[in-house]
């Protein structure tokens, strides 16, 4: 059986960070190929294809993955432009957690850094998570 | 050139557009787990998907977060926006492969930024299914640009 970080395993205050990633003209070509958002110009990144690049970094840590059951919501702030050719990671660190009768509601704080270590875009992610019993007797 | 696209003087309280309907297929989640590199279960294994609530793979709530944006710019004149700010947003149902979502969005909030050139745009923002469910739902803001 894959392993997993179920509800119960999580921690809070628990920190991870993620490898980095360049983010090329290739991502913003595909990128604008399939959501045809077309407001970027030369050398710019559409602002939510870093978004979409920081939720996969995050299964890309050391730790089994989180048994994620749904994304629930998110909260998000742009803080800077990242453009081609720049390099960027991610931190996460655990807010929150609160049981549910099926699972339970994470909230993970993410953080997204450009090559120089500054902040580009932040925000929340709140997933719902499996519990461990659930899963075994499934 | 002719320059069509809105400044932020232009843009009015209250305006409503709805976006023609875009078929969410197999395709767009493969690629957008390539792109994002978010393989997960969910997503990408329809066997395990088969004995969960949904049943069968669901797409990614990011990639139809990332198509209402592109369905933005089907439903109304390009904005002159100069950036995203941010957003809140609930993913409040799944969408599966074949499903057809819109987007409806609303004008909602509009101030001024410290910077005189642009201020800031808020729009409620709906996606909905074939069936007429909301599937996700939320505030977003954009940096637009005034009228030089």
């Amino acid at each position: 059986m894959t392993s997993a970080t179920y509800f119960e395993d999580v921690v809070i205050d628990q920190l991870a960070t993620t490898p980095a990633i360049t983010v090329t003209a290739a991502h913003v070509e595909l990128y604008q190929g399939l959501t045809r958002e077309m407001s970027a110009g030369p050398g710019e990144i559409p602002d939510v294809l870093p978004l979409c690049m920081a939720i996969g970094l995050g299964w890309r840590v050391k730790e089994p993955p989180m048994a994620v059951q749904a994304f629930v919501a998110l909260d998000w702030k742009v803080m800077k432009e990242l453009r081609v050719g720049d390099t960027m990671h991610t931190s996460s660190r655990i807010v929150s957690k609160r049981p549910m009768r099926d699972g339970g509601l994470i909230v993970d704080e993410r953080t997204i850094l450009d090559q120089h270590g500054e902040v580009v875009q932040q925000g929340r992610f709140t997933f719902l998570v499996a519990k461990r019993q659930k899963e075994a007797s499934a | 050139m002719t320059d069509h696209r809105r400044y932020f003087d232009e843009i009015e309280l209250g305006e409503a557009y709805e976006s023609p309907g875009r078929t969410v297929t197999e395709a767009d989640v493969v690629m957008f787990a390539g792109l994002s590199g978010d393989y997960n279960v969910l997503h990408t294994d329809a066997e395990f998907m088969k004995h969960t609530i949904f049943g069968e793979r669901i797409a990614h709530g990011l990639l139809c977060l990332a198509i209402q944006s592109g369905l933005f710019t089907r439903a109304t004149a390009p904005y002159a926006t100069l950036g995203f700010g941010g957003l809140r947003w609930k993913f409040k149902a799944p969408v599966k492969i074949g499903d057809t979502i819109r987007l409806r969005a609303k004008v909602v909030d509009k101030k001024d930024l410290d910077k005189p050139d642009r201020g800031l745009v808020t729009l409620d923002r709906t996606i909905v299914n074939q069936r007429d469910e909301v599937v996700q739902q939320g505030q977003t803001d954009l940096v637009v640009q005034k009228r030089p």
